[in-house]
């Protein structure tokens, strides 16, 4: 275990390039089209927005919102903490950011905001600044906000909170937070790549902390790896990766801001990477 | 661009990175921590039946929308900027569209935090504003007139929803007061029978309106008993008129003219601010107020 990949010849094992592409972008815009419809056709399916919501009827909450208005309100209502805690376990179990990933609106803008700035840059219409914050950043965001909801009474962060907006601009039209989440793109585009969800954004923070302890995680297997680093070129926390890729250290990637979404695997020629459940195979 | 060599600032790279990065976070802290009070102090909104204090609520609200969901009458908006700090929390504009108080209050049930409070489990215990007589001068049951000949113009010069509901709302008052022979005229008139006076409302919705028949209902509400009856349609149509939330007391000098006074088991739900038939109404909602002996 101690060497990284070294295979020198690489043989192409992996033949489906776009496999989870295709399945996790049809996964978002399914469950937002879900909020979406369960209001426009009424067929109450998955009521509310990414915020709160009833799924058949079971109360759902994010989070990072539900804490926020707990302590600015200091209300404990019952039926908030069973949606946070409810959301929590299924995150807990299903890889903890994948929510970034699978469910998150912002993060399918940003994403396709990328490939733009792909596109861009390969035909030289532009040439970007590639900023890189502090990672620490959005720790820090997530406790200050909390923070400034205890102090303040108020859930200052939901009056710019781009996730929701989003949410609620496809299930009760468009607002006027979208502007600042026009700004966040531009500000990705044009200064840092993926910059909101890598440094800044703390509703992944509750995630990424759930993350840290889910068993579903990218598993590595050192002896297909040809180290030919294609997986953290695609990467948007390309850190999480060098752990085991780069130094060998473990098997799985072990940190909590993997957001799991798979384009590494999609980008491995090898065959090297997979979805591993972590715990699972050691109890069979 | 292969001249980052030629950087010569004396702060090293990444110090800056990290300077810069704090700098970004202290400001964006400063400005929505200003914004948001700057927000807090507008106009205050009328909120959906059981919400809790405008500062509790403000914090518990957690945006979801899920009371304009199941809102049946379909009345709830989501306030934007210019409602001040609570962006994407619930209002609702009593003269646009006001709440009917429904029995079982499904906003309360479907709200996740317990800003719109499940402690209250009927319409009468709601606490949302109160209705003041704001213009008595045009107040029709103080000057002792009829709300028929308004409300007929008001229909015939309106368009698309608030038509309809201002219909609705005539033909199903009118038949509720109408007695005797006038009743059975216009059960006959509609093809109605004393138990299926719910199609009422889906003739008036979908044609009435463009008819021969809606001719019929003029001439004859005008010439009815009706039309003699000074104007209470902000008790008569209130959504929890058994309380008693308007009492009118009886101008000596005339025989039909009475003053509206409201009592404080009036809620502030608005029915009598969308239903008031006088130009500007007569009768308005102030959101959150709470009712004093006067």
């Amino acid at each position: 275990m101690a060497n990284p990949g070294l295979r020198k010849v690489s043989i192409k094992e992996n033949n489906s390039p776009y496999k989870w592409h295709i399945i996790r972008w049809s996964f978002v815009l399914l469950i937002n089209f879900f909020f979406f419809a369960s209001f426009y056709f009424d067929i109450q399916l998955l009521e509310g927005t990414l915020s709160g919501s009833r799924l058949f009827g079971f109360h759902l909450a994010d989070p990072f919102a539900a804490i926020q208005t707990m302590f600015a309100s200091k209300v404990f209502n019952t039926n908030l903490i069973i949606g946070a805690v409810t959301i929590g376990v299924f995150y807990l179990l299903f890889g903890g950011r994948s929510f970034c990933s699978w469910v998150c609106p912002f993060h399918f803008i940003a994403e396709m905001n990328d490939y733009l700035k792909k596109y861009l840059k390969n035909k030289n219409i532009l040439q970007f600044k590639q900023h890189t914050f502090d990672r620490k950043l959005k720790y820090i965001i997530f406790f200050l906000f909390i923070a400034l909801a205890t102090l303040s009474g108020l859930t200052i962060f939901e009056i710019i909170n781009p996730v929701s907006a989003l949410s609620r601009a496809f299930v009760y039209g468009p607002g006027v937070v979208l502007i600042f989440v026009i700004g966040l793109l531009v500000f990705e585009l044009l200064f840092s790549r993926r910059g909101w969800c890598r440094f800044f954004c703390p509703v992944g923070v509750s995630y990424i902390l759930l993350g840290f302890i889910s068993p579903l995680k990218i598993h590595w297997n050192n002896e297909k790896c040809s180290n030919c680093k294609d997986c953290q070129k695609v990467c948007m926390v390309p850190h999480v990766l060098t752990e085991s890729v780069n130094k060998g250290k473990t098997t799985f990637v072990v940190s909590g801001e993997c957001t799991r979404c798979g384009l590494c695997i999609d980008a491995c020629d090898d065959g090297a990477l997979k979805y591993k459940t972590k715990y699972l195979d050691k109890l069979i | 661009m292969s001249e980052k060599k030629t950087k010569t600032t004396g702060l090293p790279r990444r110090a800056f990175l990290k300077g810069s990065s704090y700098g970004i976070l202290a400001g964006a802290t400063l400005l929505s921590a200003a914004g948001a009070f700057t927000l807090k102090n507008k106009k205050p909104l009328l909120r959906p039946p059981g919400a809790l204090k405008e500062s509790t609520f403000l914090a518990s609200c957690i945006k979801c929308g899920q009371c304009l969901q199941v809102c049946p009458p379909q009345v709830i908006e989501l306030a934007g900027l210019d409602q001040g700090f609570g962006i994407g929390t619930p209002y609702i504009t009593p003269s646009k569209g006001a709440c009917i108080l429904c029995s079982g209050l499904p906003c309360v049930l479907s709200c996740p935090t317990g800003a719109l409070d499940h402690h209250i489990s009927e319409g009468k215990e709601a606490h949302m504003g109160l209705a003041v007589i704001s213009s008595p001068n045009t107040c029709l049951s103080i000057k002792g007139e009829s709300d028929i000949p308004t409300r007929i113009s008001r229909i015939e010069n309106t368009q698309g929803h608030e038509k309809e509901i201002q219909l609705g709302y005539l033909l199903d008052s009118s038949l509720k007061k109408l007695d005797g022979q006038q009743k059975t005229l216009w059960l006959e008139k509609f093809k109605l029978s004393e138990f299926n006076k719910d199609s009422h409302l889906v003739i008036s919705k979908t044609t009435l309106h463009q008819s021969q028949l809606w001719i019929w209902v003029k001439e004859f509400l005008l010439t009815s008993s009706l039309s003699k009856e000074a104007c209470t349609i902000c008790l008569s149509e209130c959504p929890i008129k058994d309380e008693a939330p308007i009492v009118f007391k009886s101008k000596e000098a005339s025989n039909t003219a009475a003053i509206p006074i409201i009592q404080k088991s009036c809620v502030g739900c608005g029915m009598c601010e969308m239903l008031c038939p006088t130009e500007k109404t007569s009768i308005t909602i102030i959101p959150q107020a709470k009712w004093k002996e006067s």
